[in-house]
């Protein structure tokens, strides 16, 4: 058994050195290169346009709700977002039907996407829930919140790109 | 510490790098990526058994890593943050292609990779589809624990620090994963 065991150490040994030999190392690393390039831009653009990514977040929070509302959650009754409410979102998207549930923890704003159906994923990241009806907080930095699916549902952003479905800004 | 390139890193320049990328050089993070790329690589194909799948989950590891890196507390931790990180998104992307598989298989358009391919690398590439299918057999647990078993230097202790559980654990994982596949595998044993 040790000896079947070894081989199998071996075999997957023998394939990952076989394909890593073949790699392009500068070609992956002007990927990973451009891939940082994007990031930056992403940041630079929320940095540039505050008020319009504010707005955003803003439409990005009304819709958690709507979807929430629509869905019908049964912790419909813990969504409580006043202006500036930090809160704990739990975005849970299973097979043919999805979930949101929104807590307010009163200490704390983190968001947890939860992609369910047997297969979880969880991102978090910080949020701060903006109330379009109240006055935007100019000194307050908006942080990216992306939720990926593993299928998309709107656009292919290219090959093997189709995690970054959609994207929220908070 | 030598790295899978052969090159020596001295773990305070790497702290120094990770500093200075917290504090948002891009220069220092392009350091970083250069250092480590190959054992991210490594990890990745080990996990996935693919290296163009692996090279994507590397690709989106290090965005996450690069847009996270300001809240790695420990600067001295950055291998097993990153790792950690690489082998995350790599079992998101497998996942993901095989769910992708399965629906293709079940709207009927699927076609067997090896019949369907008119070119191949022999046994080469016929091993590299079985491993890839066989690492889908696997638990997530499982084949982080092997794709992490592939850097051949990382202990018990620190595979299970990356994977955030006991060193029994890791044990467990590998010991299973190797029994599957030792199953899945047969034939080119």
């Amino acid at each position: 058994m040790k000896d079947k065991e070894e081989k199998v150490d071996l075999l997957l040994e023998q394939n990952a050195s076989g394909q890593l030999a073949k790699v392009d190392w500068d070609g992956l690393n002007a990927a990973i290169s451009a891939r940082l390039d994007e990031a930056d831009r992403s940041k630079t653009a929320v940095r540039r346009y505050p008020t319009v990514f504010k707005v955003a977040a803003g439409i990005a929070a009304a819709a958690v709700v709507l979807i929430a509302v629509i869905i019908g959650t049964d912790k419909q009754a813990d969504v409580q977002l006043d202006s500036g409410r930090r809160a704990v979102v739990n975005f849970i998207d299973g097979k043919g039907s999805a979930s949101i549930e929104i807590k307010d923890t009163g200490v704390e704003s983190r968001v947890v996407v939860d992609i369910g159906g047997g297969e979880r994923k969880m991102a978090m990241c910080d949020i701060e829930i903006i109330d379009l009806n109240g006055e935007l907080k100019r000194d307050k930095q908006a942080a990216w919140i992306i939720i990926s699916r593993p299928e998309p549902m709107f656009a292919d952003n290219g090959v093997s790109r189709d995690m970054s479905d959609m994207i929220c800004l908070f | 510490m030598v790295l899978d390139s052969g090159q020596k890193v001295n773990s305070t320049d790497v702290e120094r790098l990770v500093k200075a990328g917290r504090g948002g050089s891009r220069e220092a993070f392009n350091e970083l990526v250069r250092l480590y790329q190959r054992r991210a690589m490594r990890v990745a194909v080990g996990m996935l058994g693919n290296v163009d799948d692996a090279a994507e989950a590397v690709q989106a590891g290090f965005v996450r890593a690069y847009l996270g890196i300001g809240k790695l507390k420990k600067p001295e931790q950055f291998e097993a943050w990153l790792l950690r990180i690489i082998a995350n998104t790599a079992i998101s992307q497998q996942r993901a292609a095989k769910r992708r598989t399965e629906k293709i298989k079940i709207a009927g358009y699927y076609k067997d990779k090896k019949a369907g391919s008119p070119v191949r690398n022999g046994i080469a590439d016929e091993l590299k589809d079985a491993i890839q299918r066989a690492m889908l057999k696997l638990s997530k647990k499982e084949a982080k624990a092997i794709g992490l078993f592939g850097l051949k230097d990382l202990s018990h202790r620190e595979v299970a620090e990356i994977m955030g559980c006991s060193v029994e654990a890791v044990r467990w994982y590998v010991f299973r994963a190797r029994r599957k596949l030792r199953v899945l595998l047969k034939e080119y044993l």
